[in-house]
């Protein structure tokens, strides 16, 4: 990654070149962005609702200048309880509005434990649960202990999946605090790193989400959120520092 | 996704302009919010540094007992032994159970391991899981073992049944309308509570305020009282209107009826003891109206003894002639019967088969007989004729008219054929010896049937009888009597012949040969029967036609002959009873679906002015008829549902009735049936339509009891357990149930709910409260199985914390059971049941002669055969005419039902003929739709997985080239099937393996539950999932070999939504009212070219 990509489309790059993260705020920050989605995406309609009323989300998009509409973001019409009904039909209920909010869903080959050759999986209308992607997250958190109290048991469940990186990127901001051996912190953003690759589902899960939520949008804006947040964060956020030293 | 972020514009856009600096200053007070969520999750990096690999290779496939979990197939309703090999990817994570690495046979069943022989009952399960049972073969040098058994490929697919994306995966409650597809997720208390205390919201009644009991004696008493001046109308009101559906009509029982179980599964657990006994509802009601109910009913009126179903002993079979069925694909058994069959036809055996279309059993049949759909009756009353025409029928059998007559001629089973009937009688029932006079009413031949002695020529009761008159016609001092025999003579010579051939569509020729060669192999002749002549109005009798044929040569118990052994375990009672509820209540009243009651004697049949009866009756077959189910509902007839649980997995009725289609709007309509509550895996055609909808887990992971169905030759009892647990907040409905029994405070759950035999009361609390004490059950059944030692304990312990993770706590398992049974429980779960050996010392026979060797057949001391018969036998009489039968009569037209087998037409409930038999018949369109299983789906539930409807992408439309031709229509034609109330678009299959004349193509298909359908929603449509889109080539066009890509789960059309309505109810499918199905081949359609 990271260096051919210099100067591509010969726009200048502003961006300011990080800095070590010597307090972990950068990290914190990290942290309670994954966290808070984790929440959101996970049903959390309380948090959410209070996210999307204090702006929380607004800024957050307004910051990543992708087509976010932030207007969805700020909605304080839509009380809990609407949300929970938007929720629970675009992530829980396999109904009409459905889209799996688990990997696997939208893998497109399917599992090596389905033994099968056969490319069958339409994104986000068929596919299996559990399947090689949940193994995967599983073997992941499994090389920290790391026991997800989100995502309904499915390893590979978005809430899951961000809930894990909001607690690696905590626990980098506690080493950079401490005294956190350089190697450490180094290792524990490789594994960072590893998850994220793992989230490039995101997309076609955004792109299902924007094809249900047509009226409220609200998910649809948060799914969009979620997706340019994490492009960002694989980009700048968990990069190495020879990918980051850009220019 | 663009975590690279060079591949994407928007992400490169994205990113540009946020450094990490501005991060921490835009997300400043996120902490607040979010703090919650991160801050108590624990990150140990110490595994980070250790040495260990972080991945272990498993491109090898060895694995150990402890990796193999033995249950039950639910995938059709054949319910396969089966092996669950447990992936070990992640399991180690403690995330979630596990994943299933694939299905196979259960090796320790003789049913999964054909045309082998199982492994012995002691074998290790270490030994067989790792493939090195002596006897068994080496993998090393034969690439193969009897590790895994058999299974077909909708088996192998039910891992993409349990995981499925498309779960339901928490309680759910309606937010719109019923049927909007909006929802709610719930809590499981909540749920239960709205259940049980009704819900403002929604507007529903609970089950306390619906709920009421009263018994019966209490109620006709008072009753008889209120009839005899001697109690008041108003004080009976007062007394039991609360509990009474309705106090002008008691017989209609408790208001408990009013609650209502659609279910199926999980009979002795749901129905017998928490409908019948816990909330006293008689009506619990499963699939067999779908089903093939009028076959089974027909075979039970051919026999004294239980035997539903007709099969033979295939091994030593020489003539089989398999009629309306396809057991190379279905009909309970194709894992096993598949094997045997072709087996059978290489060592000579001929099979021909009966049916309109060359099934797969077809195609390896010597002569495929295609029948007009629904004339079976004629064909085999025609075989009838010509048989007694050249006197091929076993008279010395048919003389024998009692068991002891039977035995003395080395006989298992004898007829009713000799025995006398009093024909001046209504409902003309058989004479008894007190009824002619030859012995008084006390005597204990009393109640023995009559015949003329062939010795003596004197009138005798028929156990005093060696040789009896088949022809008699008399009168007995003044009361005229005929044998059975003549009767049916009778009926079989009132159509010559010519005439039954050309009413069957069968050549008078081909009608002769399979005749000839039915009768020409002595007892080794059988014919194995279906659903295919019985789901028509006539279909009852039809099936009474070809089972008594079989009457002729009495084939019964006979090696190669007919069989019946339902042989298997104790389950419901030994060490535990399961079926007692202490302090339980007696359901009574009318049953729903008016089935087992005579519509005359009951209090409606004044109130509505006698005939026609406003909806069907079904007297004299049990209360089953599901099709009935909804516009009973409708019609309040003979009362109203106030609330219906139903269990869709195995009882989809949208998709699964003859008229399925007109079921939303009954369904959807809840001051029709204002509460209902679905347990079910996926959101089905009809679950969709619920107030609440539970998610169940998938036979995967739950347990069950299973019969197997008597095509078999030894004992067995196949028990389901959970082997994962895929979706966390599924519950049992078991479960479900005994919570809500708790708050009604009703009986059968809790505390001291389940004897022991000894008296001592056990808790249900739980579903492994009952499914561990039948296991017991099954353990101690004739003699106790072993005690697992404790290699199988450790095995038994790892396997399912595997499998079922978090969810499996063995101490709370080990209190169903005593101490002393845990480790014979074990035994029996570790094999997936229990499977009796071919012959006695099977272990050291097996490691000697090895798998490949038939056991049963070769050695004296055989478990399958005694002598030349069968070891399990019906040993019962069976009966060419049915006393029970003429005790019913036809709810529109007062006529009584026939004793004997006839050719009927398929008519709907006015009379009105559908499709005639006897004459030409004037059909709106000329072709004749019918329908089958398909090979590759196991029932609607499958269609959800990607490999079976890549076998088959959707249901063609079979047509014959002669028909296909006047309409201009060619193979992969797109068509149009008209079928008058409807029209659906298909795609025509020219094959010359369809009868002209008739149209067909496989159920299963044009589903619009299971995550199938396009919708439109706010305004946007989602188009239909198409088929798969991956490639611009055509995979599916009928009759090539190519393979498929999967098309979506709404691909194909429904075929039952074609079917006629009734004439006269307008809301459901034509019934058979003697056998109680469905009728589901008697559409007439036109098809055309699109």
């Amino acid at each position: 990654m990271g260096e051919h990509t210099k100067g591509r489309d010969g726009r200048p790059d502003d961006t300011i070149p990080p800095t070590p993260d010597a307090d972990g705020s950068v990290a914190r920050a990290r942290a309670n962005v994954y966290g808070l989605l984790a929440a959101a995406l996970d049903g959390e309609v309380e948090t959410l609702a209070t996210a999307l009323e204090d702006g929380t989300f607004a800024r957050l998009g307004a910051e990543l200048p992708a087509e976010i509409p932030t207007d969805a973001l700020t909605r304080a019409d839509l009380d809990a309880e609407a949300l929970r009904v938007g929720y629970d039909n675009l992530f829980v209920v396999p109904g009409q509005h459905y889209v799996p909010p688990f990997a696997s869903a939208h893998a497109d080959d399917p599992s090596e434990s389905f033994e099968s050759d056969s490319p069958y999986h339409d994104e986000g209308a068929a596919g299996e649960l559990l399947g090689d992607p949940a193994a995967t997250m599983a073997r992941l958190y499994a090389r920290v202990g790391f026991e997800p109290d989100r995502g309904d048991g499915i390893p590979d469940h978005v809430a899951a999946e961000l809930a894990f990186m909001s607690a690696l990127c905590a626990r980098e901001a506690t080493l950079h605090r401490g005294d956190g051996d350089a190697s450490e912190i180094e290792t524990l953003r490789d594994l960072q790193r590893t998850v994220v690759s793992e989230l490039g589902w995101l997309d076609a899960f955004d792109d299902a989400v924007a094809a249900e939520d047509t009226v409220e949008g609200t998910f649809a804006a948060l799914t969009r959120l979620t997706r340019t947040f994490v492009a960002w964060d694989a980009r700048d956020g968990v990069a190495t520092d020879a990918e980051s030293d850009r220019p | 996704m663009s975590t690279e972020p060079d591949d994407d514009e928007r992400t490169d856009s994205a990113g540009a302009s946020l450094t990490r600096r501005d991060l921490v200053k835009a997300v400043g007070s996120v902490g607040l919010v979010a703090g919650a969520s991160a801050a108590t999750v624990n990150v140990d990096l110490d595994d980070l540094w250790s040495d260990d690999p972080h991945y272990v290779g498993t491109d090898y496939g060895e694995y150990g007992a402890s990796d193999v979990i033995h249950t039950t197939c639910g995938q059709c309703n054949t319910f396969c032994p089966i092996k669950v090999r447990i992936a070990d990817d992640g399991a180690d994570s403690g995330q979630y159970s596990s994943l299933v690495r694939k299905l196979a046979g259960n090796p320790y069943s003789f049913l999964t391991t054909q045309p082998f022989a199982q492994v012995p009952y002691g074998s290790d399960p270490e030994d067989v899981a790792t493939g090195d049972l002596e006897g068994t073969g080496d993998v090393d040098t034969d690439r193969w073992s009897l590790s895994g058994g058999r299974i077909c490929l909708k088996g192998q697919a039910g891992i993409q049944t349990a995981f499925d994306s498309y779960r339901v995966r928490k309680p759910m409650k309606r937010v719109g309308p019923r049927g909007s597809g909006e929802w709610k997720t719930v809590s499981w208390e909540q749920a239960i509570s709205d259940i049980v205390e009704g819900d403002e919201e929604l507007g529903h009644p609970g089950l306390r305020d619906l709920w009421g009991y009263a018994p019966q004696e209490a109620v006709m008493a008072d009753w008889e009282a209120v009839q005899n001046g001697e109690m008041e109308k108003a004080d009976f009101d007062e007394k039991w209107g609360d509990d009474l559906i309705d106090t002008d009509h008691p017989d209609l029982g408790p208001k408990a009826n009013q609650i209502v179980d659609v279910g199926g599964f999980r009979r002795n657990f749901i129905r017998t003891r928490l409908w019948h006994q816990g909330l006293g509802s008689i009506n619990s009601v499963h699939h067999a109206g779908t089903c093939g109910f009028s076959s089974v009913l027909g075979n039970v009126r051919s026999h004294d003894a239980p035997k539903k179903r007709q099969y033979p002993d295939i091994e030593n079979c020489e003539y089989l002639l398999v009629w309306g069925t396809n057991p190379m694909v279905a009909n309970k058994g194709p894992t096993w019967l598949a094997p045997k069959l072709t087996n059978a036809i290489a060592d000579g055996m001929r099979m021909d088969v009966v049916d309109p279309r060359l099934s797969k059993t077809a195609e390896k049949a010597e002569t495929w007989v295609p029948v007009e759909p629904g004339a079976d009756g004629a064909l085999a009353l025609g075989m009838a004729r010509w048989i007694l025409e050249h006197d091929r029928h076993d008279r010395e059998y048919l003389r024998n008219p009692s068991e002891s007559a039977a035995e003395t001629d080395g006989e298992p089973t004898w007829s009713d054929a000799t025995h006398l009937v009093l024909v001046d009688e209504e409902a003309g029932p058989k004479a008894r010896a007190s009824d002619l006079g030859l012995v008084g009413a006390d005597h204990e031949l009393a109640d023995d049937f009559v015949a003329v002695d062939a010795d003596t020529g004197e009138l005798g009761p028929v156990s005093e009888i060696e040789t009896a008159v088949l022809d008699v016609s008399m009168t007995v001092d003044g009361t005229a009597v005929e044998s059975v025999w003549s009767q049916y003579r009778d009926r079989v010579f009132e159509h010559t012949v010519a005439e039954y051939a050309e009413m069957a569509g069968v050549s008078v020729d081909r009608l002769a040969e399979i005749a000839d060669e039915f009768t020409s192999h002595g007892k080794q002749a059988a014919i194995m029967a279906y659903r295919g002549p019985a789901k028509h109005t006539n279909g009852f009798y039809n099936t009474r036609a070809i089972a008594t044929l079989q009457h002729l040569i009495g084939n019964y118990d006979w090696k190669g002959g007919q069989i019946t052994p339902y042989a298997g375990y104790d389950t419901m009672s030994g060490r535990y009873e399961l079926g007692q509820v202490p302090d339980g209540h007696s359901p009574w009243g009318i049953p729903l679906l008016r089935g087992g009651v005579n519509y005359e004697d009951t209090s409606l049949f004044e109130r509505d002015d006698g005939y026609p009866a406003k909806r069907p009756w079904f007297p004299v077959a049990p209360p089953q008829a599901t099709q009935e189910l909804y516009g009973s509902a409708a019609d309040e007839y003979p009362y109203g549902v106030e609330a219906l649980f139903i269990r869709p997995y195995s009882n989809n009725h949208v998709m699964a009735v003859a008229g399925g289609d007109r079921i939303p709007d009954i369904l959807g309509d809840p001051d029709t049936i204002p509460l209902v509550v679905a347990s079910d895996t996926v959101i089905g055609e009809t679950s969709k339509y619920a107030d609440y909808i539970l998610p169940e887990p998938t036979y995967l992971e739950r347990w069950e009891n299973f019969g197997t169905y008597p095509n078999k030759r030894l004992a067995d009892e196949k028990i389901s357990q959970p082997a994962v647990n895929v979706v966390p907040d599924a519950r049992p409905f078991e479960d479900v149930l005994i919570d809500l029994w708790k708050e009604l405070d009703l009986p059968g759950v809790g505390e001291g709910a389940i004897p022991d035999s000894d008296g001592k009361l056990w808790p249900l609390h739980q579903a492994e409260d009952f499914y561990l004490k039948l296991a017991a059950n099954i353990a101690y059944s004739r003699d106790p199985v072993p005690d697992a030692g404790e290699d199988e304990l450790r095995v038994f312990r790892e396997s399912h914390e595997k499998g079922l993770g978090e969810a499996f706590d063995l101490d709370r398992w080990k209190q169903a059971v005593t101490a002393a049974e845990w480790p014979k429980v074990v035994t029996v779960l570790n094999r997936g049941g229990r499977f009796e050996e071919p012959v006695e010392d099977y272990d050291d026979r097996f490691a000697e002669y090895g798998h490949d060797y038939d056991y049963a057949e070769r050695f004296p001391d055989s478990n399958a055969y005694d002598g030349e018969q069968m070891r399990y036998k019906l040993g019962s009489r069976v009966d060419f005419y049915s006393e029970v039968v003429p005790n019913g009569k036809h709810a529109y037209t007062g006529e009584r039902f026939d004793p004997l087998p006839r050719v009927d037409d398929v008519e709907h409930y006015s009379g009105e003929v559908q499709a005639s038999v006897t004459g030409e018949g004037d059909p709106d369109r000329p072709l004749r739709l019918i329908n089958w299983k398909p090979r590759t789906q196991g029932m609607h539930r499958t269609t959800n997985s990607p490999w079976l409807r890549e076998t088959r992408p959707e249901n063609p439309v079979w047509i014959n080239p002669r028909d296909a031709e006047e309409r201009g229509i060619e193979n992969g034609d797109e068509i149009t099937v008209d079928a008058g109330r409807r029209e659906v678009e298909g795609i025509a299959m020219v094959t010359g393996g369809i009868r002209p004349g008739v149209v067909g193509a496989m159920w299963g298909w044009g589903r619009s539950g299971d995550g199938a359908t396009a919708e439109t929603v706010d305004g946007t449509t989602r188009g239909p999932v198409e088929a798969d889109g991956h490639t611009p080539y055509r995979f599916d066009e009928p009759m090539t070999e190519e393979a498929g890509l999967a098309k979506g789960r709404d691909a194909g059309f429904a075929i039952n939504h074609l079917q006629p309505l009734d004439a006269e109810l307008g809301d459901t499918g034509l019934s058979d009212l003697v056998g109680g199905s469905n009728a589901q081949y008697d559409a007439f359609v036109e098809v055309e070219r699109r």
